[in-house]
């Protein structure tokens, strides 16, 4: 109790989890109220949330580290999959039939997906020098990042098409609990997802790798100065964004099934604005945001349809971003999200 | 307070994030007198420039120009009461060209629509035109205005920051280490420059490590020593006063 | 004028025009990722004006250009309280709330999209065009363009040379929402039709691409930036492959690392200036203290 009145203070600690207790017990008296339909979409939104927390951290790691909104994002979040499939269907690694197919084939996803990060990396900011400030300046990764999104999207069209292909997905197992039906890979996925980004948390807080991010986030000429060899440090940003898509992308596959060239666009701005919501550069406010934000779109899709649902939430989304820069939870985050 | 002082500070105070950087403040610079800011390095010298020209507001006293307490208004109307500065770093606009830039100095002078809409970069003859290269031409700048700023040497940069800052006809010009990274000729051009620009009455607050470029221009020093004032006088008289001797001592000797 | 090269001239115009839209903010420093929320408020008004209700050509127009700009005054105060990535997620998330609406209200014809009665030819596209990069270049030779470049390159320093950034700002936003509802209703009534798909979020990506390729140091980079853009994919088409995108991309990428500051830089503009041949000589550069 003494902790839930902490929490309860503007900028405590705990206030991203004090919001996600507030999201479960309203949800837990929209279940009374709505009984096991509700329920059920309760928990297809907390499941899609899942998927949108690892891409909204990434979208935030890089923002809050490097001042960039990296555009490549739902590329390499469709990356995994497609190439996933991809693999799968011409027989790889281990022929068409084997049972166990699949994973290898997400492996070699993710490893085509951090790969491609690490391609963009070296092309925006290893070669990247700019003559004088200004204030168009920040610009100039974005822009080429907007390249990569291009060359990534179109070759994977050329190579495997625009058609939504089926991912094989073996593993079919469902629990029933009181008339709830919930996946059991779906809930592996949830908790996979949630469990690397409270690592990757964990790590930027006691590593020694960890320290040299923050003191990245806070000032890149600070941190050179203090002895962080920034050259070596930013492409760890982009190895963590490649694997955090390759996962979230992995784990939409086995999910849902369905992959296609153009899966991350939805999923990007879904993570965008999971991000807003929890104030850029914050990995709890991801976490919080991008769960509320597949239990809002979830339920209001459910109520509303689809189209009022883009309104409220973007018009919610501008006022955020104007009123409340920082995210609604006001958490301690990694840089500032400068500018 | 003196009644021809045209720039006073009284008691100011400011504290970044608790720690306390500039301490209660006050003194105050007569009309027409070439006045220095002097003190080691991190005494808050460019500070105080700051809190003058408006870019952080103060905490605490007032900030005088010509009778009328200017602490609450915004950094851009300052220089409309005759309150000009140039920056530590050169700060011209690295994108603009030489003319552009000394037409920026003008702007406060033009706030009217029609010279908002007059197109200076089309008429090379027009007034604020003549006016900026005839600016150039007095501080002995025999350069192309059209060049843009950031192929010249740092010596001419220098130099058209001056001759920006002086374009909006100011009262009191404020100038932060203007001598700094000068070769010893381009030091007694500029002082010999400032010199002039004093006689037309302009007074000046100038801020500068360099000693020998203190003794020659200014009449009247203010010492700084981690935020308050140590010192007040003529710089011989700083130079033999022990506390501003002890706040020098390991960094710097009092030239 | 073969029907190909029409086309081409068409979308081109539109392109240069919504381009200059995005630069008028852009060269005051301030990066709108919310283009095509703007075209499409010019768009749908006077789809709206005349269709539904039938009011005259010009009528739409003026309702497109002034409802655009009004509403770009509107949002220019509270989205000019941000900042760098803010301001760029800032406006994105009107442009999405502007197609939101498109798609949800029966009126403007929802997802179905809406016919536009009224047709315009090419050669209106072509002339506003060039009376758009005209008016753009005077107000970049103006003092108030002036301003905008001082604000581009240091807000501070010009803020103390006695800027007024705030209301600088604010009427660039506005200026470039007029040319953003006439590029929209240029749209609307040469293809006659109008769909809030269209307007999507990478519509605002590729404007801001043009600005940004182009160069935001001088007027000439969104005229530049929009031809490049306009024109290098079609030629790239000719080759014949849907290769042409992933070229492009990698052009993309190539400009940013070999020109970040767009194609055309204000020292281009320099050197290439025909007073500048007669000019005095450069001073030499002597060997000097850099900072």
């Amino acid at each position: 109790m003494t902790a839930l009145v902490a929490a309860l203070k503007p900028g405590a600690r705990f206030a991203p989890l004090l919001w996600v207790i507030i999201a479960l017990a309203i949800a837990a008296v929209a279940v009374a109220i709505g009984g096991r339909i509700i329920a059920q979409q309760i928990v297809s939104g907390l499941m899609l949330g899942g998927i949108y927390v690892a891409v909204a951290v990434a979208f935030t790691l890089t923002i809050g580290v490097l001042n960039f909104l990296n555009f490549t994002i739902p590329t390499l979040f469709m990356l995994t999959g497609m190439v996933a499939w991809g693999l799968t269907a011409f027989g790889l690694p281990f022929g068409l039939t084997g049972r166990w197919n699949w994973f290898p084939a997400l492996v070699a996803g993710i490893a085509v997906t951090v790969l491609a990060s690490l391609i963009v990396e070296r092309f925006t900011f290893r070669y990247f020098k700019a003559k004088h400030g200004d204030a168009t300046e920040h610009a100039i990764p974005l822009v080429s990042s907007i390249g990569f999104l291009l060359v990534f999207e179109h070759l994977v069209l050329i190579v495997l098409g625009s058609e939504t292909q089926r991912f094989p997905t073996p593993l079919r197992a469902d629990i029933n609990i009181a008339g709830v039906v919930i996946a059991i890979p779906q809930l592996a996925s949830l908790a996979l997802s949630l469990g690397v980004v409270f690592l990757l948390s964990y790590i930027l807080k006691t590593t020694k790798t960890g320290r040299a991010l923050r003191a990245i986030a806070e000032s890149p000429d600070t941190a050179t100065i203090l002895g962080v060899d920034v050259n070596r440090i930013v492409p760890i940003v982009f190895l963590l964004t490649g694997l955090l898509c390759g996962l979230a992308g992995a784990l939409f596959a086995i999910n849902y099934s369905d992959v296609n060239a153009f899966m991350g666009e939805h999923v990007g701005t879904k993570a965008i604005a999971a991000m807003v919501l929890g104030g850029l550069g914050s990995i709890w406010g991801a976490i919080a945001g991008g769960l509320i934000v597949g239990l809002t779109e979830v339920l209001a899709i459910h109520f509303f349809g689809g189209e009022a649902v883009q309104i409220v939430v973007w018009s919610l989304l501008l006022f955020v971003i104007i009123l409340r820069p920082q995210g609604l939870f006001g958490a301690s985050k990694i840089g500032k999200g400068k500018l | 307070m003196s009644a021809e002082a045209i720039l006073s500070l009284r008691g100011v105070s400011k504290a970044f994030g608790g720690l306390k950087v500039i301490d209660d403040v006050s003194f105050d610079i007569p009309k027409g007198e070439r006045f220095g800011l002097i003190g080691p390095n991190g005494a808050g010298k460019t500070t105080v420039f700051n809190l003058i020209s408006g870019v952080y507001p103060i905490d605490a006293g007032q900030v005088v120009l010509e009778g009328n307490d200017i602490s609450t208004l915004p950094s851009r109307k300052r220089i409309r009461n005759g309150l000009s500065r140039s920056f530590q770093n050169i700060r011209l606009m690295p994108h603009l060209s030489v003319a552009e830039n000394v037409m920026l100095g003008q702007h406060s002078q033009a706030l009217g629509l029609l010279d908002l809409m007059t197109p200076v970069g089309w008429l090379p003859r027009q007034r604020f035109r003549r006016e900026a290269d005839a600016a150039l031409a007095r501080a002995g700048l025999d350069i192309d205005p059209g060049e843009v700023v950031s192929n010249l040497p740092y010596g001419i940069r220098k130099k058209i920051e001056v001759v920006r800052a002086l374009m909006s006809k100011p009262r009191v010009l404020m100038l932060d280490e203007p001598a700094a990274g000068l070769n010893p000729r381009e030091t007694a051009d500029l002082a010999a420059f400032l010199k002039t620009v004093s006689d037309q009455g302009v007074t000046l607050l100038v801020v500068e490590h360099d000693m020998s470029f203190v003794k020659n221009l200014c009449e009247r020093v203010v010492v700084l020593n981690f935020g308050s004032k140590i010192f007040e006088g003529t710089l011989a008289g700083a130079q033999a006063d022990p506390a501003v001797r002890e706040a020098y001592l390991g960094t710097r000797r009092v030239a | 004028m073969s029907g190909y090269w029409a086309g081409i001239l068409a979308i081109l115009s539109i392109n240069v025009i919504f381009a200059y839209s995005i630069y008028v903010t852009a060269a005051a420093g301030q990066l709108n990722l919310g283009g095509a929320g703007f075209q499409a408020i010019g768009a749908y008004g006077t789809a709206y004006a005349t269709t539904t209700l039938g009011l005259p050509l010009w009528a739409g127009f003026a309702i497109a250009i002034t409802l655009t700009a009004f509403v770009s005054f509107l949002i220019a105060f509270p989205v000019l309280r941000t900042r760098g990535v803010y301001m760029v997620l800032a406006t994105y998330a009107f442009a999405q709330v502007v197609s939101g609406i498109a798609l949800y209200t029966p009126a403007l014809g929802g997802a179905m999209g809406k016919v536009v009665t009224e047709y315009v030819p090419v050669w209106p596209l072509i002339f506003s065009a060039i009376g758009v990069t005209f008016l753009v270049f005077y107000l970049m030779a103006s003092r108030f363009g002036l301003a905008m470049r001082a604000l581009h390159d240091d807000e501070l320093v010009s803020t103390i040379m006695g800027v007024n950034a705030r209301a600088v700002q604010v009427a660039c936003f506005t200026i470039g929402g007029a040319i953003a509802g006439l590029s929209g209703a240029l749209y609307a009534h040469h293809f006659a039709f109008v769909e809030a798909q269209y307007f999507s979020p990478l519509l605002s990506i590729f404007v801001l691409l043009f600005v940004l390729i182009g160069g935001t140091q001088t007027a000439w980079g969104p005229l530049i930036g929009s031809v490049f853009f306009t024109l290098v994919p079609e030629f790239l088409r000719l080759g014949g492959s849907s290769w042409r995108y992933v070229i492009f991309g990698a052009v993309i990428v190539a400009m940013m690392i070999l020109r970040p500051e767009g194609i055309v830089t204000r020292t281009l503009v320099a050197k290439l200036s025909p007073s500048r041949w007669f000019a005095k000589k450069p001073v030499a550069q002597e060997a000097s203290l850099e900072r």
